[in-house]
């Protein structure tokens, strides 16, 4: 599709520049304009001050010949590819970790550089050994790991999905049983659990390290195991659950930011009491925090100063707060600042201040795990919340011919295109789409721009799992991760971390 | 000085890059003898500046001996705001080109002694051996560089202030909020223009055209700077159609007979130097 420059003859400073390309925005935008990066350190560059201030300009040029440099896709949810399943450890360590570096080496043919590896519910005792070993890892020409997602066990029986019964736990001891389950180790404060390492492979604080655990709130104890898990920087995931519109805002309002896999494994939208799925339509008006009965604490003073405390705060009326304009400070692209805006209030296309945001939500677009109407319908009600999810099993490969493949325990799965069975039933056995499959696909479902179809595999699930400022982003300073896509959405070629990692033959 | 009628601003943007493009390939800049340029910023060259992008990615120009001295810019606005003139360089011209940083120059309106900073800035123009050709743009007072009605014609690189017509004018940058426009800006002077080898002006578009009658048809004037042209030898003005709404036809006509004998004339001389029979430079064009 594109080809490299022929060798300069000035001698290389490290520096590249991409040109004739279109760059994906935070905005969905997409504008033709050149990207400057340093592919020593790997990251990219605020053009104008290497020009300006290090009086540099790139030795070698890339012509992208008119595609789209993306940033490289996050799949924050994905059990496993190429054969290698997260949830099996099988012998020791050494081979686990063969696995991992399967999956991220090869995945960046899809245009995933980065990704969270997803467990199942597993029986209690595996989980210490599997999440110690699952540490942020960057390795030369691979997709970078970055911690891990834990879907279970404190999930709801009723909306278990393929997750195993008898793994199921209750959090009797609220975070106590976190910890019994997934080993206090796993569960320290973010910065601590950042710098440690294992076994010799060391962590080089790159500082996108995250965990995410999908958890049911209606299980007892769960809730106040979220308040405890947000504090230490771990991210709380709603999924596998029943719970109700109220439970469903306590347990945003508790700290929990996301909806693993929309529409799957909760309960169908239901307009007088629509539950978790709801949340994505939060209103301003609602406190949502009456009737619920889960004996879980509540830090009721913040979350019950909302509305009518607002309805009152005069002070806080259009006009009446001087604006002031900062023409002298470049504008910096970070999340616009709350603006007190009361229940009433006069600005056209604007939301009254709202008790919490809503959260994100994870999408499978493979055209099977949701309707292309339910895709268009969620992102059409919370756009900046949608984050794109292959939830891939491990026979995930882009290369795997249709037919017959192995499971485990004696099961086999069929695959058929995107779909997936159990052999011998109807059941979907999780999905085996791409990440570029998923974003071709949400474009035409939704009719989106491509830009915007892209923004939801990297700014919004960067901005989710809190590491916008390096993934998922084209900003000074994020890592020079990309996936260059031609204008169907089809990925021609991957780089991590400054470097071309794989290119379509 | 040459009047050059084109029909729209892209005609013209493509004929100033053709004349620049010519004038530095036959100069055969070297490190050593580097060809110096001057340049403005605003809408009426950016046509230009595509123009000449495209001839370096075409491989038809190159701006590695090439150093460029830009006219103005605000006071005090940090150098990446948006809106400040290293970043419309950088964004519409700098990025795109060959040009080696080292060989930028603009003047630094953070500076902490702005009185050192321009007279820095003339000194290293006069390093250079001055500017070889000035490209320059005007406003609708017809200011040339930041030198506003009002301004000495004697005038070197220093700090201005800027005319409530121009801070009106650029609010729309600014979100029009005119309080956030700089009200002081470093510029070249007009004397500093006048004493490049070549100037070549751009005006373009119905609303420069009261300016380029008064630049032209009327006498020097300090109050119009662009007149002030009328004293160098060797001066061109490329102008649109719309650009030249308030000219007497006369002029217009008299200019348009102008570029057919200059053709001509380039044209023997071409065939001359073929012959051998010119042989030491020649500069300036005819009147």
């Amino acid at each position: 599709m594109y080809t490299s420059p022929p060798p300069t003859t000035t001698p290389s400073n490290g520096l590249i520049c991409f040109t004739n390309c279109l760059l994906p925005l935070e905005d969905g935008s997409l504008v033709s304009q050149d990207l400057w990066i340093d592919e020593r350190r790997g990251v990219i560059l605020d053009a104008q001050k290497t020009f300006y201030m290090r009086q540099e300009r790139p030795s070698r040029i890339v012509d992208l010949e008119g595609c789209i440099l993306s940033p490289g896709f996050l799949d924050i949810q994905i059990n496993g590819a190429y054969g290698f399943d997260f949830s099996v450890y099988e012998k020791d360590d050494e081979t686990y970790q063969r696995g991992l570096y399967t999956v991220a080496s090869r995945i960046v043919e899809t245009g995933v550089t980065s990704l969270l590896p997803t467990l199942v519910t597993l029986p209690s005792p595996l989980y210490p050994t599997l999440l110690r070993l699952l540490r942020p890892i960057s390795a030369p020409g691979c997709a970078t790991l970055l911690g891990w997602h834990a879907e279970g066990p404190f999930i709801d029986l009723e909306k278990r999905g393929a997750h195993e019964s008898s793994y199921l736990r209750k959090a009797e001891c609220g975070f106590g049983s976190f910890e019994d389950v997934y080993g206090a180790a796993n569960l320290v404060e973010r910065e601590d659990w950042d710098m440690s390492s294992v076994d010799g492979v060391d962590n080089d604080g790159m500082g996108v390290g995250v965990r995410v655990i999908t958890t049911a709130p209606e299980i007892p104890g769960v809730l106040s195991a979220i308040e405890e898990c947000v504090k230490r920087g771990i991210i709380v995931s709603i999924g596998h659950s029943r719970a109700t519109t109220p439970l469903a805002t306590l347990a945003i309002l508790t700290g929990a930011r996301l909806i693993t896999h929309l529409f799957n494994a909760m309960p169908q939208m239901h307009h007088r009491d629509p539950a978790i799925v709801g949340l994505l339509g939060a209103s301003p008006f609602v406190e949502g925090v009456e009737g619920v009965e889960d004996g879980a604490v509540l830090d009721g003073s913040e979350a019950l100063e909302f509305s009518p405390k607002r309805l009152d705060d005069t002070a806080s009326l259009p006009g009446s707060t001087p604006i002031s304009r900062s023409s002298s400070q470049p504008p910096t692209p970070t999340t616009a600042k709350s603006i007190n805006r009361p229940a009433l209030h006069l600005e056209k296309g604007q939301i009254a201040s709202m008790p919490f945001e809503r959260p994100f939500y994870g999408l499978i677009v493979d055209g099977i795990h949701c309707h292309p109407n339910s895709v268009r319908l969620a992102y059409s009600s919370h756009p900046e919340g949608c984050v794109l999810v292959t939830d891939a099993m491990k026979i995930l490969d882009p290369n795997l011919s249709d037919g017959i493949h192995e499971w485990r325990d004696g099961k086999r799965f069929v695959k058929e295109g995107d779909k997936l069975y159990l052999e011998g039933t109807s059941t979907l056995a999780g999905s085996v789409v791409t990440m570029d499959k998923c974003i071709r696909n949400f474009s035409k479902f939704t009719g989106c721009s491509l830009g915007e179809a892209i923004k939801c595999a990297t700014y919004n699930p960067a901005k989710c799992l809190g590491i916008e400022s390096r993934k998922g982003t084209l900003r000074p300073g994020a890592h020079a991760d990309f996936a260059v896509l031609d204008k169907r959405g089809v990925v021609r070629a991957t780089w991590v971390a400054g470097r071309e990692v794989w290119r379509r033959t | 000085m040459r009047l050059i009628i084109r029909e729209d601003p892209t005609s013209v943007g493509d004929y100033i890059a053709a004349y620049i493009c010519k004038r530095i390939n036959e100069y055969e800049p070297t490190p050593e003898r580097p060809f110096v340029l001057g340049l403005p910023t605003g809408s009426s060259p950016i046509p230009t500046y595509k123009a000449l992008i495209k001839m370096v990615k075409d491989g038809k120009l190159s701006f590695k001996n090439v150093v460029t001295f830009n006219m103005d810019e605000y006071v005090g606005l940090p150098r990446d705001h948006p809106e400040s003139y290293h970043t419309f360089m950088f964004r519409e011209f700098f990025s795109h080109i060959d040009i080696p940083p080292s060989q930028v120059n603009i003047l630094d309106g953070n500076a902490e002694d702005l009185v050192a900073e321009c007279k820095n800035y003339e000194n290293r123009i006069k390093e250079h051996g001055g500017i070889e050709l000035f490209l320059g743009g005007i406003g609708e007072d017809g200011h040339i560089a930041f030198n506003e009605p009002g301004s000495s014609l004697a005038s070197r690189t220093r700090i201005k202030t800027l005319a409530y017509d121009t801070i009106l004018a650029n609010a729309r940058f600014f979100n029009n909020d005119i309080s956030a426009v700089p009200r002081m800006a470093l510029t070249v002077g007009v004397a500093t223009v006048l004493d490049s080898r070549e100037v070549v002006v751009v005006v373009t578009g119905q609303r420069k055209a009261l300016a380029l009658s008064k630049a032209i048809e009327d006498g020097v004037n300090h109050l119009w700077t662009l007149s002030a042209l009328q004293l160098h030898p060797w001066s061109l003005i490329v102008v649109d159609e719309d650009a030249t709404a308030e000219l007497h036809v006369k002029t217009v006509k008299y200019f348009k007979s102008i570029e057919r004998v200059q053709d001509e004339v380039e044209l023997a001389q071409q065939q001359l130097k073929a012959r051998g029979k010119i042989t030491s430079e020649q500069v300036g064009s005819l009147e």
